[in-house]
């Protein structure tokens, strides 16, 4: 086929000259730039910006800086099962003082930095408690052991082992003693046996600082066991507490607050809970939620008991009780406990043989053996025998002891005659501590072999009998330290690792590695079905035991009572700086212990609460004598203590070693306690106390504690509440003038209506117990800062979450109630419209969220917040600003080491800038995440707030309001109508978390004197 | 001297025999003199107060706004307590020389340069502590609206301090160039009389060439007139909207319609007494007397008097209003935690200091004396600065939730700051006054020929005559 040619044009159909010479030429113009020179071209503007441009880029990659890369992780082979940024969660237990907690620990790039209960157990059921929260911070504590030393200078773990051997084979037969706390360990404990079983005579002393020796005993010679049984709080309709704290303290309150907790969900269509009387001196957690309490003197602890068990048919004596109102407490309780027969349960605290007697007397006639209280299946949380600990002491000061290892216990501080148990260890031979701090007792010891962090430890636990959890390496050991059963493994001359041991002894028990493996991931074993609970025959000396405690000696003109506070317990955990800036739920107080005194005793100090007692945190301090011992503390009025009473917090006054956060904060109460010959007292009955003249600072986190009848709390009686449901929530109607919907009908401006995901919390004030887990566990997971005694004091404390404690009533028997407090997510927001910068704005999804690179710090948010929930960072608290040396930091919470707990999922905020509750935004970010990449809606649930994680009482519910399958949609539009309600709703802020009123099962006050009552208190209506 | 037909009522308005070159001297003589010891040692004090106060910011800065004493309950305290103040001094000085102008007050002439003065300084100082209080003051910038590149971020517009910013800043703007357009006569006449080189050349520059040109005077009067149209409506919007801090929140007790009249009132009021407090001094020091005379003391005395039965009538509409409103929260910050409780008493003394004892104005006696004034424009002082720390405080420490009541008192660096800014303010005034005709020398030149001596000098010849004849004169005129 013929090629043919197209022309352009006429030019090249002809192709002149002219034309070719074009096309020769490319360019037909001439451009400026290359024939002229620059200087001179016609238009040098464009030249000049490619000048321009060319010299500033070069400029700025010549003067580019180099941006140093600090700290990057440091993986060349990244390890499969750790992926930057998503999270790592292994089973564990917390077995501190004998509390048996699962738990699972939550760890980022091999840190662990987080627990949450495991809720496969079916004792905790996922609870923790704010001491479980807390531990995890004291995994990175400074002031932990980091390597075995002899005589105070480091060694190897060689030379130790051959010395301590070589002391060991040399000490002639003289006997070995392990000194250790409750040990829930089963292979611990053979351990333990096998390594004593090495040395003749040797035995193991088993000593609690807060003993429950007298339970322990009382249950020997009343069934013949020598156990702690299993309660179980969830059968009982009526409680009877004698100064037992099982909601705060009392064995192990994380699994009793739970089962508690069953039995005070309520709503208008099942209005039925259980009824908690509260015997008691001091005002305790469970005093604080009782229903009905009375208070007694402690040496009137046994006469009440006799006088209940006379009340409930037993056949002894009581002694009269003085005061009428208790006596007619007595009455009907009692009353209420045949009443409720084998639905009832009687709990002591008492460590008194004698009155642990009359309480099994009680429990047994009133058919709690079997159905409230389980002797089949005991619990082994506390197996310290006081009589032991005494023989032990008074047998080394004899020299008859050849060694002693002591093992989570710190006798030099904890003991009531810690010189001489100073002196006693003196004269030992050996002397060993496997502790984990330079505490009291292991500064005394010559050999220290360091024991891991529980969180760095093999370990299993068996908190009830037949219910085991386990404990298992979550990150590699910190420090040169040494599991103690390798230690003990070592000196026993046995080489299997514990590692292995404890393998083995498993695998052995449960048929297979598989099912080993099983456990790690599941971190219990439980019997398959539960065993049915039993009982035992009671066969007490209740004449003998009578008759003992009406000869006990009177008291004087004041006693003294010593209890644990909610966070440092028996001061274990005292140098965890969290625990002891956590808001006692009683007192509100933070670091350090004080003596509590009532109103009326406070008077004779010519103090008492009023205007100038609040304003003014420092507090007259008093000189305490009982029993030969004095102590000073500052006072502090605590509503519902008994007229003549003072009560002091132990695990205080720590030793300046034990670390920076519990060196030198509060006085050693333990000095006060006695030995009875037979169980050591935590009370003494003759005690004095005298103004010293001297003031000092408690640092209080609420200073006023009546809520003036105001509406934030709601509350009402069981009796009124079953006639009309609606009462409780009559002001409520108000709002409905507006309209049916007060959202939208009481305001002029549009309303959004958030489609899509709406996030809500509801929070149940009938089962928040107060116990502060929530506080601590929004402090683990957000990062809160740590700020001290003193900026507390001067209301600078950072909490995202608090618990208001409100007292009603008169100051001697108060009535109280607890309010968790945090940000209310408004959907009208306060703080928002009054930010200039708009730092603090609304998501779509309903959250109130802080910008804080773009907060400059006004403070205008946090003065117009109704709530007064914003924390703004007053100091440097982190070192998160650009000025050097101006770091405020008093618990060494800046360490290096310390700063491996934080979240790295949440900022960390640098001084000046506003900060507060985010509803745990980087949880929900998650949960969306996971669940948009399996294609799925988010599930209810599948998103929890770190405060709705810790609380064992499931007081907080949250989730997706707009999902109609939600727990927090049926809660609001279902299930509790009736009850629920929001803080402040007629300011029309628009909260987005509602409250469940308060229901009391105590007998509904006569209407006119209710009202009163009211009208006095809101003054205006 | 006096007349015949002489008026009771109206007083002269400059004393003693004046000719213009005599009142050029009077005013200008100690611009030109070196101080006196007296102004030495006010201006050392004033400096080192000023030191103080840069030391105690700097602490503050560096620390952070945890070395105050403010906490969670009570976001704001000295603070804004003291802006909020400073800003109430400002108010009478735009009133003097804008409102007054307007109404065509002469006797406003002696005393407004100075009181223009107060202004401006106090608004300097009022100005340093919303920056100043901030958590991160050196990320302040965001508060402007500029165009920026992190997204951009915008300010948030429906915010108060917001609003605060561009109120301020307009104020001080206006205030400033009323206040110096006023002053370049005046900076001619030193010029003009300039002995020294440095001075000729200084004041030369400050005047902006002026020249005494007939165009310039009416360019200078159109201008003064029109800046007084401007500042007018300042006087009242700044205040109200320094109020809208309080009244826009929710707290009981801020939550209230009549802060804007109840503010402005209260400022004008407390500038009234600042201007009191400093003119009284400035006259003593600087031989004034005659152009600042008891008629002026009287005049602002009456507006004293005025502006502080306003705002006792406001202090008792608010306590009507929370009981009337029947609001238990604002019902019980008023009755329960402002007239009573911890912080009551600063309630008690603001009561007595601003509605009670400004009573005494109500007999010319007390308004003439010197003494009573001085005492009063102090206690003025006192009160209102109460008035501010009541509104703020005792909101604040009891507001809705008690489990959060709190209670303050200031630490070192609040007080410090607060003491600083009085040593800006006194270093400012006291080179004001060295360094500048501390009265409207061109202004009070108008009306000495409607008052005074020599006016009475000229009317002798008129006072003699006969009635009759001058009624024949007048009828004969041509």
């Amino acid at each position: 086929m013929e090629q043919k040619k197209y022309w352009k044009g006429l030019e090249e159909l002809h192709n002149t000259d002219a034309h070719q010479e074009i096309v020769k030429n490319e360019f037909s113009e001439e451009l400026p730039f290359e024939s002229e020179g620059l200087l001179n071209a016609t238009t040098p503007r464009r030249d000049f910006l490619k000048y321009l441009g060319f010299t500033t880029a070069a400029a700025a990659i010549a003067a580019s800086c180099e941006t140093p890369v600090k700290k990057a992780i440091p993986y060349v082979n990244k390890p499969e099962e750790i992926t930057p940024g998503v999270a790592n969660y292994y089973a564990s237990s917390y077995a501190i003082d004998g509390e048996y907690v699962p738990v699972v620990v939550k760890t980022r790039e091999g840190r662990p930095i987080k627990l949450e209960g495991n809720t496969l157990s079916s004792i905790t059921q996922g609870s923790t408690s704010a001491k479980v929260q807390g531990a995890v911070l004291s995994l990175y504590d400074t002031a932990r052991l980091r390597f075995p030393s002899i005589a105070g200078s480091e060694t190897t773990w060689a030379e130790l082992d051959k010395q301590v051997g070589a002391a060991l084979a040399g000490l002639g037969g003289a006997p070995v003693v392990l000194l250790s706390s409750t040990v829930l360990s089963p292979t611990t404990k053979k351990v333990i046996g096998e390594f004593l079983a090495k040395y003749p005579n040797s035995r193991h002393v088993v000593y609690d600082a807060v003993s429950y020796a007298g339970m322990l005993q009382a249950n020997e010679s009343s069934y013949g066991k020598r156990v702690i049984p299993s309660y179980h709080f969830e059968n009982a309709k009526v409680v009877v507490g004698l100064g037992a704290d099982f909601l705060g303290t009392w064995l192990n309150p994380v699994e009793y607050a739970r089962q508690f907790a069953q039995t005070r969900k309520i709503n208008a269509q099942k209005p039925e809970m259980s009824k908690l009387f509260q015997f008691e001196s001091t005002m305790s957690l469970t005093g604080a939620n009782a229903d009905e309490r009375y208070t007694h003197r402690p040496s009137e602890t046994g006469a009440i008991a006799l006088a209940l068990l006379a009340a409930v048919g037993g056949s002894v004596t009581a002694p009269a009780i003085a005061d009428k109102r208790v006596a007619d407490g007595i009455q009907k309780a009692a009353k209420a406990l045949k009443e409720n027969n084998g639905k009832a349960l009687v709990v002591s605290g008492s460590n008194d043989v004698n009155v642990q007697i009359i309480v099994n007397a009680i429990n047994n006639a009133i058919g709690a053996n079997g159905t409230t209280i389980d002797f089949a299946s005991p619990s082994n949380y506390r197996q310290g025998s006081d009589a032991d600990m005494a023989k032990l002491v008074s047998d080394m000061n004899a020299g008859s002891i050849g060694a002693v290892l002591v093992y989570g216990v710190n006798p030099a501080y904890d003991y009531f005659d810690a010189k001489q148990f100073a002196a006693g260890l003196g004269k030992v031979k050996l002397a060993v501590s496997f502790n984990e701090r330079a505490d009291e007792t292991t500064e005394l010891c010559k050999y220290v072999a360091p024991d891991h962090h529980f969180l760095e430890a093999w370990n299993d636990a068996e908190g009830r009998t037949g219910y085991y959890s386990f404990g298992q390496p979550t990150i590699l050991p910190l420090f040169k330290t040494r599991a103690i059963q390798d230690s003990l493994l070592t000196w026993t001359g046995n080489t299997t690792p514990w590692a292995d041991y404890l393998k083995n002894e498993w695998v052995a028990k449960l048929g297979g590695q598989e099912g080993w493996d099983k456990v790690l991931q599941d971190g219990i074993v439980e019997p398959a079905t539960a065993p049915a609970l039993g009982g035992a025959s009671f066969s007490g000396d209740v004449a003998g035991a009578a008759a003992k405690i009406n000869s006990a000696k009177k008291g004087g003109k004041l006693e003294l009572v010593l209890y644990e506070k909610v966070a440092i317990g028996s001061g274990k955990l005292a140098n965890n700086p969290w625990l002891q800036e956590m808001p006692d739920p009683i007192t509100r107080a933070t670091w350090g212990n004080y003596a509590c005194i009532s109103n009326k005793l406070a008077k004779t100090f010519s103090t008492q609460l009023g205007d100038d007692y609040e304003i003014n945190a420092e507090k007259k301090v008093l000189k305490i004598k009982s029993n030969g011992k004095e102590i000073e503390l500052p006072l502090l009025i605590v509503p519902g203590i008994h007229p003549d009473v003072i009560a002091i917090a132990v695990g205080y006054g720590r030793s300046e070693k034990t670390g920076r956060a519990a060196g030198g904060v509060g006085v050693n109460a333990y000095p006060f306690v006695s030995f009875n010959g037979q169980t050591f007292d935590y009370f003494t009955t003759d005690a004095s106390a005298d103004a010293t003249g001297a003031k000092e600072i408690v640092a209080s986190t609420q200073t006023h504690n009546s809520y003036e009848g105001r509406p934030i709390v709601k509350e009402t009686t069981l009796e009124e509440f079953i006639k009309n449901p609606k009462e409780v929530n009559e002001d409520r109607l108000e709002l409905k003038k507006f309209g049916p919907d007060f959202r939208k009908d009481g305001t002029l401006y549009p309303n959004y209506s958030y489609p899509g995901i709406k996030w809500g919390m509801s929070i149940d004030l009938n089962t928040c117990f107060g116990c502060g887990a929530c506080t601590i566990a929004c402090q683990a997971e957000n990062n809160v800062s740590v700020v001290g005694r003193e900026e507390v004091a001067k209301g600078h404390e950072m909490h995202w979450i608090r618990i208001d404690r409100y007292f009603s009533g008169d100051d001697e028997n108060p009535e109280v109630v607890f309010q968790p407090m945090l940000c209310q997510h408004c959907d009208n927001a306060p703080c928002e419209n009054v930010c200039p910068v708009g730092a603090t704005n609304h998501s779509s999804e309903g959250i109130n969220q802080m910008a804080y690179n773009r907060c400059i710090g006004t403070r205008y948010c946090a003065n117009n917040c109704p709530y007064k929930v914003r924390r703004l960072n007053w100091r440097d608290w982190n070192g998160a600003d650009s000025f050097e040396n101006n770091l405020y930091d008093v618990a060494d919470m800046n360490d290096n080491l310390t700063r491996m707990v934080l979240n790295p999922d949440v900022v960390v905020r640098s001084r000046g800038v506003m900060e507060k509750c985010s509803f745990c935004v980087q949880r929900l970010q998650e949960a969306k995440l996971d669940a948009k990449k399996a294609g799925h809606p988010l599930k209810d649930g599948a998103a929890k707030t770190a405060c709705q994680q810790a609380c064992g009482a499931d007081a907080i519910v949250f989730g997706n309001i707009n999902d109609k399958n939600s727990e927090i949609y049926k809660i609001r539009n279902e299930q509790q109508v009736d009850r629920m309600y929001y803080v402040l709703e007629e300011t029309h802020v628009l909260p987005s978390i509602s409250y469940l009123a308060k229901i009391r099962n105590k007998d509904a006050a006569p209407k006119a004197e209710k009202e009163t009552a009211h009208k006095e208190e809101a003054h205006h209506a | 001297m006096h007349l015949k037909y002489e008026s009771t009522l109206r007083e002269p308005l400059v004393d003693g025999v004046k000719d213009y070159h005599q009142v050029t001297e009077d005013i200008i003589s100690p611009i030109e003199g070196k101080p006196g010891t007296l102004w030495y040692v006010g201006f050392f004090i004033s400096l080192a107060l000023l030191g103080f106060g840069a030391f105690s910011v700097f602490w503050q800065i560096y620390f952070g706004v945890g070395v105050w004493n403010l906490n969670k309950t009570i976001g704001w305290g000295w603070d804004i307590t003291n802006f909020v103040w400073w800003v109430g001094i400002g108010h009478a000085g735009t009133l003097i020389s804008a409102i007054l102008l307007l109404f065509r007050q002469g006797w406003r002439t002696g005393v407004n340069r100075a009181a223009e003065a107060m202004t401006i300084f106090a608004v300097m100082c009022a100005g340093q502590f919303p920056i100043i209080h901030m958590g991160r003051v050196w990320m302040a910038f965001f508060i402007l609206p500029y165009p920026n590149t992190r997204g951009p971020v915008w300010v948030n517009f429906n915010s108060p301090l917001l609003w605060d910013v561009f109120a301020i800043s307009t104020y001080f703007t206006v205030s400033l160039l009323f206040w110096y357009s006023g002053l370049l006569p005046d900076f001619a006449s030193v010029r003009d009389r300039a002995k020294t080189k440095l001075r000729k050349l200084l004041y030369g520059i400050a005047a902006f060439g002026w020249t005494g040109s007939t165009k310039h005077w009416q360019r200078h009067e159109a201008l003064s007139l029109v800046l007084a149209g401007l500042a007018t409506p300042l006087v009242l919007s700044v205040h109200t909207i320094v109020s809208f801090d309080f009244a826009t929140s929710v707290i009981p007790g801020w939550h209230t319609t009549i802060f804007p009249p109840y503010f402005v009132a209260g400022a004008i009021f407390s500038g009234f007494a600042m201007v009191q407090t400093l003119l009284i001094i400035t006259r003593k020091i600087l031989k004034l007397e005659e152009y600042i005379t008891l008629g002026h003391m009287e005049a602002m005395n009456k507006v004293i008097v005025l502006t502080g039965s306003v705002v006792g009538c406001a202090y008792l509409t608010e306590l009507f209003m929370a009981w009337y409103g029947a609001n238990p929260y604002e019902f019980a910050t008023f009755f329960k935690y402002r007239a009573a409780g911890p912080l009551g008493w600063s309630y008690w003394i603001m009561m007595t200091c601003n509605v009670i004892t400004p009573q005494v104005f109500w007999f010319r006696k007390m308004r003439r004396s010197v003494a009573v004034t001085f005492v009063m424009s102090i206690i003025v002082n006192i009160g209102m600065w109460f008035e501010r720390f009541v509104i703020i405080c005792t909101s604040l420490y009891r507001d809705y939730l008690p489990s959060s009541w709190s209670y303050y008192r200031p630490s070192w660096p609040e007080v410090g700051f607060y003491m600083g800014t009085f040593g800006l303010f006194f270093t400012c005034y006291f080179l004001f006054a060295k360094y500048f005709p501390v009265i409207a020398l061109a202004e009070i030149k108008s009306i000495l020929k409607t008052s005074g001596e020599n006016f009475k000098e000229k009317m002798v010849v008129y006072e003699e005559e006969s009635a009759e004849k001058f009624a024949h004169d007048v009828a004969h005129a041509h």
